[in-house]
């Protein structure tokens, strides 16, 4: 069957090939792939319409297909990068395979940070261990687009050193005047030479008390982190529609027919995977 | 005067859309169960059922098929696409709601994304359907605003003479009239009256059951757990049923070729949601249940203005428990709001 360029004809499960430009170990089990795109065309239609907060499914057949956000941002749209945690029979593979071998990937899927909104704004970004990938992806593209934006914090934590991701960029951020950085790593995480914060995200979020008004939050994590880190949010005055998340959840189709990744109505596919604090709370929480 | 097939042309009209490249699909008995098979002759259809075990569904979402096939070399990824190139076809004998379930399925499977795999055979095939004379104890097409002549989702509605020796034809869409083209000969004028339609009680009162669905409170209610504590997941309700269309997507063959296909799945399996780090946001059976009654009566009717429900029945006829859509919405109509 030949393809043809008419939307309506495209086959919306056969994904697109993209080579593994440079593989990166991140942390113990976590890794980054910059990937390229094999065909020109693929390449185009991802720079029209990759925004960041987007996801796509990146596969290796004969294993299957996984989802995890873009973790490049949309100012940088030559390329995609992931960062996932090997954990099961896909991200195995893909952590197996090597610079120069062929993936395939499908997206970008869903909804994205509506950074048009943020201008003229402070942000404000959390994020918790693995949840680091799809903050950077925000952090990048408003810090490429620096002066649109007020005062950028960043409040960064992990279980442990090792943990951190994107180590080298971290040192980029702290060098930089324009960003305040906040490190921090859980009470027996740190190492001898660790100079940063040692406490949960939420605690030392809260000694940092950055200031509410006129800014955005973005708060990424494991489920455990948001719920506390939302209440420390509340304390110190932030409105619920102020604050951005990411749901992450099993996905199989990543474009609404497949049927698994709703919590109540609403498709994390589709309309999400990036909500806002007040759309989280209006979902049944036992369907998180 | 209206137009009237009779059921001595029927092989003679299998016949005349044979020799235009039409199959022709009907219900018939297939080893123990009855599904959509084709026929070549009129003598072949079971049209005394009231419905058939399996639906039309299958037709158009086969319970596995291939996707793509891939062969994996050290720089370069083949694959093949298995986009359906059926013939065209002609389903004679479907029942008033199975073809309505297909009308809803296109809604889902046209979401934003249209899916080859569905419309290719949807956008191929004539759906001629046969009102119903009979009914029985756990059809429900009324309870959910259809009836047993509902239109929906048909090229053709055929009612049932009443002196049991044809139909009168109905043309719905253009698609079916011009499948009518090649048996116009075989088509009679007539004014011999159709026999009545099947009487199907209203067993539920289904807006207040869609009331009592929409209040967010009612989600933790305890009613959920009551009315599955006896599912046993088994997952007949979601096969058996025209609009449930959850699937799964999996590689058949090893990293150097073989097939994706994409698989019927359910939404009563436990691991259907499960994440790769073992957190499950559907973890009990009840919770699976209260998805698959939300889906249908909320959340698709939220997205897409109708009900993921045309009252087939199957569910509740087929399961092994006896429980299904029936149960559970007449205990929520008797429920407080």
């Amino acid at each position: 069957m030949t393809e043809t360029n008419s939307t309506a004809q495209k086959n919306i499960y056969k994904p697109a090939v993209m080579k593994i430009a440079a593989k990166r170990d991140e942390a113990p089990g976590v890794k980054t792939l910059r990937l390229e795109f094999q065909n020109p065309a693929d390449q185009e239609k991802f720079a029209e319409t990759y925004r960041t907060g987007m996801f796509g499914l990146y596969g290796i057949y004969g294993e299957g297909e996984s989802t995890f956000c873009v973790a490049s941002p949309e100012t940088r749209n030559d390329y995609v990068e992931c960062t996932f945690r090997q954990s099961g029979r896909v991200t195995t593979a893909l952590a197996a395979a090597e610079e120069g071998d062929l993936i395939t990937f499908r997206g970008p899927y869903g909804n994205r940070f509506p950074i048009e909104e943020f201008h003229g704004k402070n942000l404000l970004f959390i994020a918790g261990g693995i949840a680091l990938p799809p903050t950077r992806s925000v952090i990048w593209s408003c810090l490429d687009q620096r002066d649109k934006f007020g005062k950028i914090t960043i409040v960064y934590g992990a279980r442990t050193v090792a943990d951190l991701v994107y180590k080298q960029e971290i040192d980029e951020w702290a060098e930089r005047e324009d960003v305040e950085l906040v490190l921090t790593v859980d009470p027996g995480g740190e190492s001898p030479d660790w100079k940063h914060h040692v406490g949960f995200v939420p605690t030392i979020l809260e000694e940092a008390a950055p200031a509410p008004g006129n800014c955005v939050a973005v708060l990424c994590g494991p489920p455990i982190m948001i719920k506390f880190t939302l209440a420390s949010l509340k304390k110190l005055g932030f409105e619920e529609a102020n604050v951005y998340t990411t749901l992450e959840n099993r996905m199989k189709c990543g474009v609404g027919k497949c049927g698994r990744c709703n919590v109540g109505s609403v498709y994390v596919c589709k309309e999400g995977p990036v909500f806002t604090a007040e759309d989280v709370s209006a979902m049944p929480a036992s369907d998180l | 005067m209206t137009k009237i097939l009779y059921s001595d042309d029927l092989t003679a009209c299998f016949s005349a859309w044979r020799k235009e490249g039409t199959k022709v699909l009907g219900p018939v008995q297939q080893a123990k169960t009855s599904g959509f098979g084709e026929v070549q002759d009129a003598k072949e259809l079971d049209l005394d059922l009231v419905l058939t075990d399996r639906t039309l569904k299958e037709l158009f979402f086969p319970r596995t098929e291939p996707m793509l096939s891939y062969s994996i070399g050290k720089q370069q990824i083949d694959t093949s696409e298995f986009l359906p190139s059926e013939h065209p076809c002609i389903i004679f004998g479907a029942r008033p709601c199975d073809a309505a379930g297909m009308a809803i399925d296109d809604e889902l499977f046209n979401w934003d994304y249209r899916d080859e795999y569905w419309f290719r055979r949807r956008d191929r095939s004539v759906i001629m359907t046969i009102a119903c004379k009979e009914s029985d104890d756990f059809c429900m097409c009324t309870s959910l605003g259809l009836a047993p002549d509902s239109a929906k989702g048909s090229d053709i509605l055929l009612r049932p003479l009443t002196s049991g020796k044809g139909w009168q034809v109905e043309e719905l869409t253009p698609k079916g009239s011009k499948a009518l083209l090649p048996i116009a000969s075989l088509l009679k004028e007539g004014t011999e009256e159709a026999a009545p339609t099947a009487e199907v009680p209203v067993l539920f009162d289904l807006e207040a059951c869609t009331t009592w669905l929409a209040n967010p409170e009612n989600f933790e209610s305890h009613f959920w757990k009551e009315i599955s504590e006896r599912c046993i997941g088994c997952g007949t309700c979601t096969y058996l049923c025209p609009t449930c269309h959850c699937f799964d997507i999996q590689d058949e063959g090893d990293t150097y070729e073989g097939i994706r296909r994409k698989n019927w799945d359910s939404c009563s399996f436990q691991l259907f949601t499960m994440h790769t780090s073992g957190h499950n946001p559907r973890n009990t059976q009840s919770a699976r249940w209260r998805q698959r009654i939300m889906h249908k009566f909320n959340y698709f009717s939220d997205k897409f203005s109708v009900h993921s429900c045309t009252g087939c029945g199957r569910c509740t006829r087929e399961c092994p428990v006896d429980m299904g859509v029936r149960e559970t919405l007449q205990a929520i109509s008797t429920l407080p709001k």
